[in-house]
């Protein structure tokens, strides 16, 4: 069998020429080392609280990952520290490596599935602390985004306004599978406080581990968790816009990370043809639900829907309809990288390349504040 | 010369909400009476042909805000296909939801005499 793939047509695509622009990473993720890395970002209540259970940290995923931590094997410092966990390794191994614009940090930490709400609370602070103090204060190119506690989102959006004040925060971070669709109402204060400090929100890839990713209960694979994540992008998408989230909130607007793009399309022909026979239960829309989706969404490419035949992609970014709605992610430290030089194959040229690399992201993330 | 307006029936046989189907010529036309006012269209929906006439008159439901009362506003012409739902404004034949893209062909009603008669100009 090795034979036979090793025979197949070579599908990989030849490094490029760096865009002048200079790329623009949309995900990349820190880690704290362990739970010691945020004490010095907690109070003394929390930290005596840590050491007298022994916390380790908040439950991880429910599925083996195919790499241990989910990492590029070639990501672990010598150090000895955990993968993305040192600013100056990822640094050297992203940022200068392929000469980066601006990254963003999308840190994942699991203070959602902590049932305690006051050290949830204190640990997604201290999170954004730590990631400004280790990362965002280690090197200009990082920007941050703001890790907040969606189960609790009065305290959410007080988190948002503190940490908004600091003009390296490009957005509010959320994972895609929370335990109820974003766009209820109990979910708007967040966005509230977004649009209040005139960021956009994140939807990230995972979640923390209450749902399985199918309507159909749990499956057995990392295999089936990872593919079949875009489900609960399109129940992320489908809720925001039919509960008139973007009539409440016009300026919201929302990028979805590490969900994959190719099946947003096919989302939006059924969402609209069945708005028309249904809008009688969201009488608060007043144009098509894709019109929304084009308007107050954007999409970063990891991981890269690689259909057989480049040629395909193209007709999807067609289908999609606007070539400001892209925009490149590696996922670093991941094992599911994204390479900057190879991963968007080379039939997506010129101004429409420009645009996916660089341009996109920063009109989307007004890296500029800072 | 030919006239367009045909007489399609007693103004008593159209029943207020209900619409009815008339054929002239060979043609089905949906007829509508809205408290009195009388509308006419193709008897066909412009999504996959299904017949209008056995759709449901509706009101207009509207909410000022997200989270805000919803209000079901009557005396629109509005006619609900009874396949897929879209919803038609006899009055301009705009689909509610895509006006510019899905739109019915509507004839102007007269009532005269206690007949009903529609102008297929």
């Amino acid at each position: 069998m090795a034979a036979a793939v090793l025979s197949a047509p070579a599908v990989a695509e030849a490094p490029s020429e760096p865009t002048a622009l200079g790329v623009i990473d949309c995900d990349v993720h820190p880690y704290p080392n362990t739970i010691d890395t945020l004490k010095p970002f907690l109070s003394a209540r929390w930290v005596q609280y840590i050491e007298q259970s022994g916390f380790a940290a908040p439950p991880g995923t429910r599925y083996p990952k195919g790499f241990e931590l989910a990492a590029r094997r070639d990501a672990w410092p010598p150090n000895g520290l955990r993968p993305g966990a040192d600013p100056d390794f990822a640094r050297a191994q992203l940022l200068d490596t392929w000469n980066l614009q601006y990254a963003v940090l999308v840190p994942l930490y699991g203070h959602g599935s902590v049932h305690n709400d006051d050290f949830a609370i204190a640990l997604a602070t201290a999170v954004n602390e730590w990631q400004t103090h280790d990362w965002l204060d280690s090197d200009p190119r990082w920007r941050g985004s703001i890790v907040v506690t969606p189960q609790l989102p009065e305290a959410a959006a007080q988190e948002i306004r503190r940490a908004a004040k600091d003009p390296r925060y490009v957005q509010v971070m959320l994972v895609v599978r929370g335990q109820a669709p974003y766009g209820k109402r109990h979910y708007h204060p967040i966005f509230e406080a977004a649009c209040d400090a005139g960021l956009p929100v994140g939807i990230h890839f995972g979640g923390w581990g209450t749902n399985p990713i199918t309507a159909t209960g749990w499956p057995s694979y990392y295999l089936e968790d990872h593919t079949g994540m875009t489900q609960a992008f399109e129940a992320q998408v489908l809720s925001l816009v039919s509960e008139g989230v973007f009539e409440k909130f016009p300026d919201l607007r929302v990028a979805l990370i590490e969900g994959g793009f190719a099946w947003l399309p096919p989302l939006m022909w059924r969402f609209d043809k069945n708005y028309k026979g249904l809008r009688e239960e969201v009488p608060w829309l007043r144009k098509l639900p894709s019109e929304y989706i084009l308007e107050h969404f954007r999409m970063t490419t990891q991981p890269m829907d690689e259909p057989p035949n480049p040629q395909h992609l193209l007709h999807i970014l067609d289908m999609i309809g606007r070539d400001d709605f892209l925009m490149f992610a590696t996922d670093y430290p991941h094992w599911d990288f994204d390479a900057p030089d190879r991963a968007l194959p080379s039939v997506v040229r010129g101004e429409q390349r420009d645009k996916i690399m660089s341009l996109n992201a920063a009109a989307f993330y007004d890296f500029e504040r800072a | 010369m030919t006239s367009s307006v045909h007489d399609v029936g007693a103004a008593a046989s159209f029943q207020v909400g209900k619409p009815r189907r008339v054929e002239v010529q060979g043609r089905g036309f949906v007829v509508l009476n809205v408290g009195g006012a009388h509308f006419a269209a193709r008897d066909v929906c412009p999504h996959q042909g299904a017949r209008l006439s056995d759709g449901r008159c509706k009101g207009h439901v509207l909410a000022a805000a997200v989270g805000a009362p919803l209000a079901y506003h009557r005396g629109r012409a509005l006619l609900q296909c009874p396949w897929h739902g879209w919803i038609f404004d006899l009055a301009n034949g705009s689909c509610l939801t895509d006006p510019e893209r899905a739109r019915i062909r509507t004839y102007p009603v007269h009532v005269r005499g206690g007949r009903v008669f529609v102008d297929l100009a």
